[in-house]
């Protein structure tokens, strides 16, 4: 079971962003995908999940064997795929439990049984620490930055993808959130659920362990490597990839 | 023109028929390409129908009825009233509902008191006409300090082609009194054309408490809806008026309310969804002629099929009317090709002190909205659906009747599933292609 990135290529209009791309997240590993703001990483979670405003013109993408690259985000979804928004769209009029039970539902043959469905929204909300009151909210309408990451890993516990995409899901939270976002991933992840972390920073690497670190430089990944490059990173900094990377490009 | 005993309306009837007669049958042109034209319609061809009364309610008006416990209700069909009920709960009250046509014979001081108060024959040849040629109509009258939690309903109701409804509704809510009023517009499927010519006056005197709502829906038949509705509200009285708009060949419709006293306060939700070759043309006014008074209105629109909608809302403040709140924000969703509209807020502010704010969209679906929910495993057709009665959410809310609220949403949701493929269509051709979507965004603030 897993994710395979083979020799992406993606553009947006008329300008290439990712030049050719190899990635393997396992069902049972955990990634982290670093890079510079502009990088790439963020069009690359958007290709996994089928955004149209991204063009694929070469490569693939497999899951499970099979090949995804053409088709629906809503059928990648029901495959086993997700992806938590860096920032996830405002869906006024839609109450967060209501939208839960239809998304839940999207992916059964047979609807969850409203008790059932209250139980686990219940436990999965007590887990991330969010009030219960914002199962009657509008979805992410009026909901602070941390408030909408919290929602968008409740999501994630609710649907119980194969492989998550999180994408900057660390940018806005303060450090008691970032330790319960955390958290709630650690619960979530292992060997049901592979993980692939998007992030400009190390820092939630700190909580969150990757067994693997990728890092991007305008569209390419450059690096890789186990836990230790986060570290080093954080050391050195992206100047430094960037440096290695255009020395070797030059020799 | 029907006789009655009172010569006060006999009088005022004379004078309409006189206006009805000078005035053209008009054409409301606005800038850009709005027009709405009667060119259609074959006035000549259609006469008021006159029917018996019923013991049971005719399917169209039993399947949109809000089913709470009822406090009245008025039918009108065509031109007779066919059915009137009153609980005993609330002629014990004092409260009086009848046709309007009975009320000017059993309570004529009362009617001409306030009949005719905010609307004028002299504003058009509808006006005039429905001032001239209205037959049955409805007359609610709450007592003061009357608090009634059971709704008062009326309905008029088109079933025949060739139809000429000319419809009159006076409702007076006496001081600190509460009630929620409701009133139907139904059509059965015709084949043919009809007329709904309709004046409606609310009065909400010192201290009332009043929701109000307007659901129209005329059906697939060839209905024209060229009504003026006046809301007036007294000193420290509430209104929340909710007028839906769900169907008529055209309809033409002058919607004011104004907060007439200190301490007055409104609140006006509409929400309109045309489909196929339906053509609606609304221009309200929120009218504030004291200070101290305030406002939040917000209309929701959606176009479907070949579909015209325009939407136009007026924030007036008086000349005096200092320490006036008010805020007015409209939206318009297009949801296919060929449909059409424009929703266009506007100010006129005659005094200073004032916080007086409006806002406006108009706009298409939007594609990160449905990717969104695609990455949730909702497929296309369910997000659009889903982001259609979201929208429509916030207003279905405000009208404060369970059964009512099923109803509308019933109808949203009819509507989307008979637009589907054209719906598709459309998103999905703006899907392919590599242009973001027009948004039109417009805000004015004057403060």
């Amino acid at each position: 079971m897993s994710l395979e990135i083979q020799n992406l290529h993606v553009r947006i209009e008329e300008r290439e962003i990712l030049h050719g791309v190899d990635l393997k997240v396992d069902k049972d590993q955990t990634h982290a995908l670093m890079g510079p703001n502009g990088s790439g990483k963020s069009t690359l979670a958007n290709t996994i999940m089928g955004n149209p405003n991204y063009e694929v013109t070469e490569g693939k993408i497999l899951f499970n064997g099979e090949d995804l690259t053409e088709a629906d985000p809503d059928e990648r979804a029901r495959a086993g795929l997700f992806l938590a928004f860096q920032y996830p769209a405002t869906i006024p009029g839609v109450r967060l439990a209501q939208f839960l039970r239809i998304a839940v539902n999207s992916r059964r043959e047979e609807p969850m049984k409203p008790k059932e469905f209250g139980k686990v929204l219940g436990e999965n909300m007590e887990l991330l620490r969010i009030d219960r009151s914002f199962s009657s909210r509008y979805l992410n309408e009026g909901f602070s930055g941390g408030e909408k990451k919290r929602a968008e890993i409740l999501q994630l516990a609710m649907l119980k993808p194969e492989i998550a995409v999180l994408d900057e899901t660390d940018s806005g939270l303060d450090i008691d959130a970032l330790r319960i976002v955390s958290d709630g991933v650690n619960a979530l992840r292992g060997p049901t659920m592979g993980t692939l972390i998007i992030t400009h920073y190390t820092r939630i690497l700190e909580y969150v362990k990757p067994d693997f670190v990728h890092i991007m430089l305008d569209g390419r990944i450059v690096r890789e490597g186990g836990a230790e490059l986060a570290d080093e990173l954080e050391e050195r900094g992206y100047d430094f990839v960037r440096e290695e990377w255009e020395g070797r490009d030059a020799a | 023109m029907p006789p009655s005993t009172a010569t006060w309306l006999d009088e005022q009837r004379k004078q309409a028929l006189d206006a009805y007669e000078a005035e053209p049958v008009p054409t409301w042109r606005r800038s850009g390409f709005w027009t709405t034209t009667l060119r259609k319609l074959d006035l000549e061809s259609l006469e008021p129908r006159t029917h018996e009364p019923v013991d049971e309610l005719p399917e169209v008006v039993a399947d949109a009825l809000a089913e709470d416990e009822l406090g009245a209700l008025v039918l009108q069909r065509g031109a007779s009233t066919v059915r009137t009920f009153l609980h005993p709960e609330l002629a014990e009250q004092g409260v009086i509902v009848s046709s309007l046509e009975d009320a000017v014979e059993q309570h004529s001081e009362l009617v001409h008191e306030w009949y005719m108060r905010r609307l004028s024959h002299e504003e058009g040849k509808f006006p005039a006409a429905s001032a001239a040629f209205w037959t049955g109509g409805v007359f609610v009258h709450v007592p003061k300090g009357v608090r009634l939690d059971k709704p008062i309903q009326s309905v008029y109701l088109i079933d025949e082609p060739g139809t000429a409804q000319y419809a009159h509704t006076l409702v007076v809510v006496g001081e600190n009194s509460e009630c929620s009023f409701r009133e139907y517009c139904l059509g059965a499927p015709i084949d043919g054309q009809a007329l709904h010519a309709g004046g409606f006056e609310l009065y909400a005197q010192a201290g009332a408490n009043v929701q109000v709502a307007h659901f129209q829906d005329w059906g697939p038949g060839e209905v024209y809806d060229i009504s003026t509705k006046r809301v007036e509200i007294g000193r420290d009285a509430h209104v929340s008026w909710v007028p839906v708009h769900l169907g008529g060949r055209l309809t033409k419709q002058t919607l004011d309310i104004i907060t007439a006293e200190q301490g007055s306060d409104m609140r006006h939700t509409g929400l309109y969804f045309t489909e196929g070759e339906e053509h609606l043309d609304l221009f309200t006014t929120d009218k504030h002629e004291r200070g101290h008074t305030t406002g939040d209105t917000v209309w929701k629109g959606a176009l479907t099929g070949k579909s015209r909608a325009s939407y136009e809302g007026l924030i007036h403040i008086v000349k005096d009317a200092q320490e006036t709140h008010t805020y007015l924000q409209t939206h318009q969703m297009l949801l296919s090709q060929a449909a059409k509209g424009d929703a266009i807020p506007s100010l006129i502010v005659q005094t200073d002190n004032v916080s007086a704010s409006h806002g406006g969209t108009v706009g298409e679906l939007d594609e990160d909205q449905i990717f969104y929910m695609n990455t949730r495993g909702i497929p296309r057709s369910e997000a659009v659906r889903i982001l259609v009665e979201g929208y429509f959410e916030e207003v279905v809310q405000r009208l404060s009747d369970p059964g009512l609220q099923a109803l509308v949403r019933r109808r949203i949701a009819q509507k989307l599933v008979a637009a589907e493929d054209q719906v598709a269509e459309f998103i999905g051709e703006r899907a392919g292609s590599e242009v973001a979507p027009a948004e039109g965004r417009q805000e004015d603030e004057a403060a």
